[in-house]
């Protein structure tokens, strides 16, 4: 089924956008979340370590005899001693010139520019400054003043690379992208499953309806979840609601043609019986109102019937039906009626509609094809493109081609010797139109009359 | 010819009986499906008229346990309902043809003509018997072209020996199928309008079969 205007768009899509758009942002800040713990964690470990350099290098500091701060012994890590490693410490006075500064060997010729602030005592600074070989370094600083001379802090510092806390946390986000996209996908294919099992029995829905409007079925078959199945059964009673008012209007019709037929062929017999004005008025108004009530009549029942979906007639059983009906009828014509029989191989169409219908339109067709044939009637059956098509051909004098369109009218007849309303083809017609199908008269190969009836097929 | 008019509308049914008695025809009728059921089911019976909405029994039925009981006799069904879904049903139920209402008392009684012509086995409408010509249509007796006067119920006697020419027909069949049910018969009348029928008609067309009954023999 196509997207009609004013529809409001897929379940599917929605559901589907919807989910995608929950499950990215949860994602993304579960994401952020984590990489900001981590980089907290990372940054505590960094910190704990440097802070553990410069207890080191506070227990291992000394003044000289002239206040030049010393070491008393190597530090144990050896990146310490490997220039540029990555690790470094230095030992300055404070902003006092005049005492020497102590440097790791890894620091090389490079002294460690520190910001002047002042650190109290006991506690520690952070900083991020330039360190050797333009790298950022994450420095830590501390004030201590020597037993000795107290008046003259030393400032011990110690420096590390600021990759080793940044490229791990790299590392993880790299990893954490990866991780979360995985689960991402794996969430969003979870999600497109389930929609489109939880939306299955609107799909099946929607194709048992496609088989009651094609009139494979005349009610929607199967079992749906107990979300659907109010909508199914109330449709299911609409739809038997509807079949029930048509043959309640079949059948009211039926009795109305009764009560009103019956008194016309009592009037219109005692008419016959008597001479005089009055006897040929009844005549003729008994003949008027059976043709206004054959004509209602067919409209009614054919208004009804093709409102009603779900249904379905094979053409040729039906064809056959009133083949026989039509030769008892015209037994003194002793015509040959003669059914194409059907093509090897081939699926006869059926028709979209009501039997009852079918057999008006193809009665009133073979009806009259009899009535005006010579020897022969012929019917042919054929299906094209959604489409079935009826053609009945008889052997008589034919029509004019002006005279053909005409017959069509309602209650018009092209000879009036032959016994019949007249509103036969008018009432094919008009149940063709209604079915959205039509009807047509042609000449005929053997210039007879050929009508042709073109129908829904199912 | 005897034939029975199944209707439940009474001034219908009158018309009826009285237009084809006109026509020459013995006419039993009954207004509802069980009598018209036992009628039909036992009375020797050359054509029926039934409509389809009755009393007690509804005339497709009726029909249907007719023609499986094997009764065969001519079934015109003649109805208000004029869907063709119906005359399906009717045909298919084994009525012979099928009338709707309002309909002209002349097409009725053409119909019922052909259809007792057609059960005899007689293709025209003109049954012919040597020199002697029956026109059904008009219920006219000619000899040699010559027309022959009849009374109704001589033109019935004979009507009924054309219709079953070369048979032996006993005299109390033709008793059944000239009168109607409640009519007063007397076997004996038959012989009566056979006596006068000889009369009237070239000598040696109808013979007595001793013992039997009588024959229409063809002389050709």
């Amino acid at each position: 089924m196509s997207r009609r205007p004013g529809s409001r768009g897929s379940l599917r899509v929605r559901l589907l956008a919807g989910s995608l758009v929950w499950i990215l942002g949860t994602l993304t800040v579960t994401g952020f979340v984590l990489t900001d713990l981590f980089r907290q964690h990372v940054a505590s470990r960094f910190e704990a370590e440097l802070h553990l350099h410069l207890d080191q290098l506070t227990a291992n500091i000394e003044t000289g005899p002239a206040g030049e701060p010393t070491l008393r012994a190597d530090l144990s890590d050896p990146r310490l001693l490997k220039p540029y490693s990555g690790l470094y410490w230095q030992v300055d006075g404070v902003g006092d010139a005049e005492r020497a500064v102590l440097r790791s060997r890894s620091l090389w010729d490079v002294t460690l520019a520190v910001p002047a602030d002042s650190v109290p005592d006991g506690g520690v600074h952070v900083h991020r400054i330039a360190g050797p070989d333009r790298r950022r370094v994450v420095m830590m600083e501390r004030v201590v003043r020597p037993a000795d001379s107290p008046d003259r802090p030393l400032r011990l510092i110690v420096a590390a690379d600021e990759s080793g806390m940044t490229d791990p946390v790299r590392e993880f986000v790299g990893l954490l992208v990866v991780a979360l996209g995985v689960l991402a996908a794996g969430l969003v294919v979870a999600v497109g499953l389930q929609v489109s099992v939880g939306l299955a029995p609107l799909r099946r829905l929607r194709e048992a309806l496609a088989t009651v409007r094609d009139g494979r079925s005349r009610q929607l078959e199967g079992a749906f979840p107990n979300e659907v199945q109010p909508l199914v059964d109330e449709l299911n009673a609409l739809l038997e609601h509807d079949a029930e008012v048509v043959a309640r209007a079949r059948t009211q019709a039926g009795n109305l043609a009764h009560a009103v037929k019956t008194p016309l062929a009592v009037l219109g017999n005692a008419a016959a019986r008597e001479h005089g004005a009055l006897a040929a008025l009844v005549a003729e108004q008994v003949d008027a109102a059976q043709r206004q009530v054959d004509y209602h009549l067919a409209r009614a029942r054919a208004a009804a019937a093709t409102r009603v979906p779900g249904m379905r007639t094979p053409v040729r059983p039906a064809l056959e039906a009133l083949v026989r009906v039509i030769q008892r009828l015209h037994a003194e014509r002793r015509l040959q009626v003669v059914i194409e029989p059907p093509a090897a191989g081939q699926a006869e169409p059926a028709f979209r509609g009501e039997e009852q219908d079918l057999q008006e339109m193809l009665g009133n067709l073979l009806d009259n094809a009899c009535k005006w044939a010579a020897h022969r009637v012929d019917v042919r059956l054929s299906g094209v493109s959604g489409q079935l098509q009826v053609v009945v051909e008889d052997d008589g004098p034919g029509l004019a081609p002006d005279e053909r369109e005409a017959v069509f009218a309602r209650g018009v007849r092209a000879d009036e010797q032959v016994p019949g309303s007249g509103l036969g083809l008018a009432i094919v017609r008009d149940l063709a139109c209604l079915y959205g199908g039509d009807a047509r008269l042609e000449e005929s190969a053997s210039g007879g009359l050929r009508a042709v009836l073109v129908l829904p097929a199912a | 010819m005897r034939i029975l008019v199944v209707e439940d509308e009474p001034k219908l049914a009158a018309q009826l009986v009285e237009g084809l008695t006109e026509a020459g025809y013995a006419v039993d009728h009954a207004d509802n499906g069980r009598d018209a059921h036992f009628i039909g089911d036992v009375e020797p019976l050359d054509a029926v008229v039934l409509d389809l909405g009755l009393p007690l029994m509804d005339g497709i039925t009726v029909l249907k346990k007719w023609r499986t009981a094997g009764r065969t006799m001519p079934v015109l069904i003649l109805t208000a309902r004029d869907n063709w879904h119906e005359k399906v049903a009717g045909i298919d139920a084994g009525a012979d043809d099928y009338l709707t209402k309002p309909f002209h008392m002349e097409e009725l009684l053409a119909r019922l003509r052909a259809l007792i012509r057609r059960a005899g086995g007689h293709a025209s409408a003109e049954l012919v018997c040597g020199p002697m010509v029956l026109d059904t249509r008009a219920g006219r007796v000619t000899v040699d072209g010559q027309a022959v006067s009849l009374t109704s119920h001589e033109l019935r006697v004979l009507a009924y020996l054309m219709h079953h020419k070369g048979e032996v027909v006993s005299r109390s069949e033709l008793t059944e199928h000239i009168y109607a049910q409640d009519f007063d018969r007397d076997s004996n009348t038959i012989e009566v309008f056979i006596g006068r029928l000889r009369k009237k008609l070239p000598p040696g067309l109808i013979e007595t079969v001793r013992g039997l009954g009588y024959r229409l023999a063809d002389p050709t």
